[in-house]
């Protein structure tokens, strides 16, 4: 039997019989479909999930410092070693940050202290630090040195008796500073109690501001962490001799977020698994089901000259078809699927990697239309003429 | 039964069958069903096999076309012994050589008429361009060439015999093994199935031999023969 011939044989019985089909051919679609989306957004819902968690902990967070030894504390950290950490793969942004542990500062004659941080334009989103109200400090801020400062909920007040004080003027080392925004959120911690000034302001006005000793760097997913941390240190020594550099990373965090996603994606994956298998049993249920019923037609087959493998290749092919039919429809969904879960969450997943899931899918499809297939075709083929003819 | 194409034409057996025999075992004992059948078949021949019910008929049609195997004898089909192919030579031969023709009307179902005529075609592997005019000249043998791509579940039971009719000879076959084609069909279908068996025989060098309870039928062959207890005789 001819390759064409089969095949038009076999999805002429498909269409014609599409009726019995038709359960099986969704089951396996919505496998598929979930399958495409899982792994083509995979990436970019890891994204998001990472975002969400950052809520409760800080694991994608990796702060790199100086030990606090008398040798060690006069270093600091060179422009060119936080852009050479930029540029590592997997790290999403990096911030300089130097600090004041205790800046002097009055209000209406009242005197207080607090500690505050000298950092650039990118720490908000590093630490994904929220505004209450105001806007954060820019990089012309920045260029500008600009006396402006920013005050974490509790810090203004305690200064001020209230949190809506955008724009009020706060001396600090006898100069006005005014308040361009009060930070607040869930994961503020003991930010909520600090100032924070740009870079440039605090390392030229504020007198006691200690060396931009401290990086933060903020990893695309948790699965990168892994990759970044040691990297670091090889990182900063080709580009500036340091001495007694440490990388501190939330491993218990870290774990338990892993932990977490590993049970998700187990879920996720059974799920897809259970449904595909599910398809498989269908097919072979659905094949064993039409061997039966035409049991007549296998054995006029026969008589007619049919050799035992063109009856195996055609009910094979029936169970491929089907399949591969169940497979398009489920790239089908899985694009549609794709293109919802793309607007939810504010991704651009490649067409690339969504064609490449979708012939993995069709693949699987066709192992899968084989592997459920061969048993009942092997029955039909093996059938004995005369006991098909008169089989009612 | 005085037409002149029911007279052999050519001398050389089509079929020839010695000895043959058939048992089955059924685990209270052995069952013989056919017992040293000898038969010569040839090219043109019109033959009826009669018999009671289970006396053996349809079994020897079976082994005349290779869907069952013989216990033991003899049997060759234009000189060659058949009795010892494999499986798949078994089924070139009926691809070749053999068009069956069965009680039931057996047609596939969700198939046009085309289609029904066109499996034979495909397993003995007839260039795709070739096909339609096979089924069409098949077709209208048996006077149903209008009817070439009508549903095969809208014929008539008459109509229905007679594409399993064109069916057997799409693949222009040496002989057609008949199993009681007018069983479920009145008299008048009945005769028309009859009336183009005759004219397929007499175009050609196809044999046929049918397998019957209908007097009628075994009339209009050429040689009839009864099969009583597994052994088979020339009336």
């Amino acid at each position: 039997m001819r390759i064409g011939d089969l095949l038009r044989v076999s999805i002429r019985q498909l269409v014609r019989h599409r009726r019995r089909y038709w359960g099986v051919i969704l089951a396996i679609a919505i496998g598929t479909a979930g399958f495409i989306t899982i792994i083509t957004m995979g990436r970019d819902l890891k994204k998001n999930f990472n975002r969400d968690l950052e809520l409760l902990g800080k694991a994608t967070l990796v702060k790199v410092y100086f030990e606090k030894r008398p040798s060690f504390e006069h270093q600091w950290f060179h422009s060119s070693s936080l852009d050479a950490l930029r540029h590592l793969p997997g790290v999403s942004e990096a911030s300089l940050v130097a600090q004041h542990p205790w800046v002097p500062a009055s209000w209406q004659g009242q005197d207080y202290h607090f500690a505050m941080l000298g950092v650039d334009e990118s720490f908000w989103k590093v630490n994904g630090l929220p505004s209450q109200k105001g806007k954060k400090f820019t990089l012309q801020d920045m260029k500008d040195r600009k006396r402006v400062v920013i005050l974490g909920t509790e810090l203004a007040r305690t200064i001020f008796g209230r949190v809506n004080v955008v724009g009020e003027q706060l001396a600090i080392q006898q100069e006005l500073y005014t308040v361009t925004a009060v930070l607040n959120g869930a994961g503020l911690g003991d930010y909520a109690h600090f100032a924070f000034m740009p870079l440039t302001t605090a390392e030229d006005r504020i007198q006691g501001t200690s060396p931009a000793n401290r990086i933060y760097l903020r990893c695309r997913t948790w699965e990168d962490v892994d990759k970044v941390a040691p990297l670091i240190p090889g990182t900063i020594q080709d580009v500036q001799p340091v001495q007694g550099l440490k990388v501190e990373v939330l491993w218990d965090q870290l774990q338990r977020v892993k932990a977490i996603a590993w049970w998700v994606e187990l879920f996720i994956y059974s799920s897809i698994g259970a449904t595909l298998i599910l398809g498989g049993l269908g097919i072979w249920t659905v094949m064993m089901a039409a061997v039966r019923s035409r049991t007549r037609e296998i054995g006029l087959k026969k008589a007619m000259g049919a050799e035992d493998r063109a009856i195996m290749a055609q009910f094979l092919a029936e169970a491929v078809c089907l399949s591969v039919a169940a497979s398009l429809l489920g790239s089908a969904l899985g694009f549609v699927s794709v293109e919802i879960t793309s607007a939810l969450i504010h991704s651009h997943p490649g067409q690339g990697l969504f064609l490449m899931c979708a012939l993995l899918g069709l693949m699987v499809a066709v192992g899968l239309g084989v592997a459920a297939g061969i048993y009942p075709s092997l029955q039909a083929s093996r059938m004995e003429v005369v006991t098909a003819i008169r089989y009612e | 039964m005085n037409n002149n194409f029911l007279t052999p034409q050519n001398d050389r057996p089509l079929i020839q069958v010695t000895r043959l025999s058939k048992h089955y075992s059924n685990g209270h004992g052995v069952i013989a069903v056919l017992r040293g059948v000898n038969l010569e078949v040839r090219p043109g021949e019109m033959l009826a096999v009669m018999g009671p019910s289970g006396s053996g008929k349809s079994t020897l049609l079976f082994i005349l076309g290779l869907l069952l195997p013989a216990s033991s004898g003899n049997y060759q089909f234009k000189g060659q012994d058949m009795l010892d192919l494999s499986r798949a030579a078994q089924a070139e031969f009926r691809r070749r050589q053999v068009g069956f023709v069965f009680q039931n009307c057996d047609l596939f179902e969700n198939s046009t008429v085309y289609e029904n005529l066109e499996f034979p075609l495909v397993y003995a592997q007839v260039e795709r361009q070739d096909r339609p005019a096979r089924i069409a000249a098949a077709l209208d043998r048996v006077d149903l060439g209008h009817r070439i791509h009508h549903p095969a579940n809208h014929l008539s039971g008459g109509e229905r015999q007679r594409v399993a009719i064109a069916r057997a000879l799409v693949n222009q076959p040496l002989v057609i093994l008949a199993d009681e084609p007018t069983g479920h069909l009145d008299r008048a279908h009945g005769h028309m199935v009859m009336n183009h068996f005759e004219q397929i025989v007499a175009a050609g060098d196809t044999a046929l031999i049918v397998v019957t309870h209908d007097p009628q039928v075994a009339a209009r062959c050429s040689r009839v023969f009864s099969l009583e207890d597994g052994i088979l005789n020339e009336n």
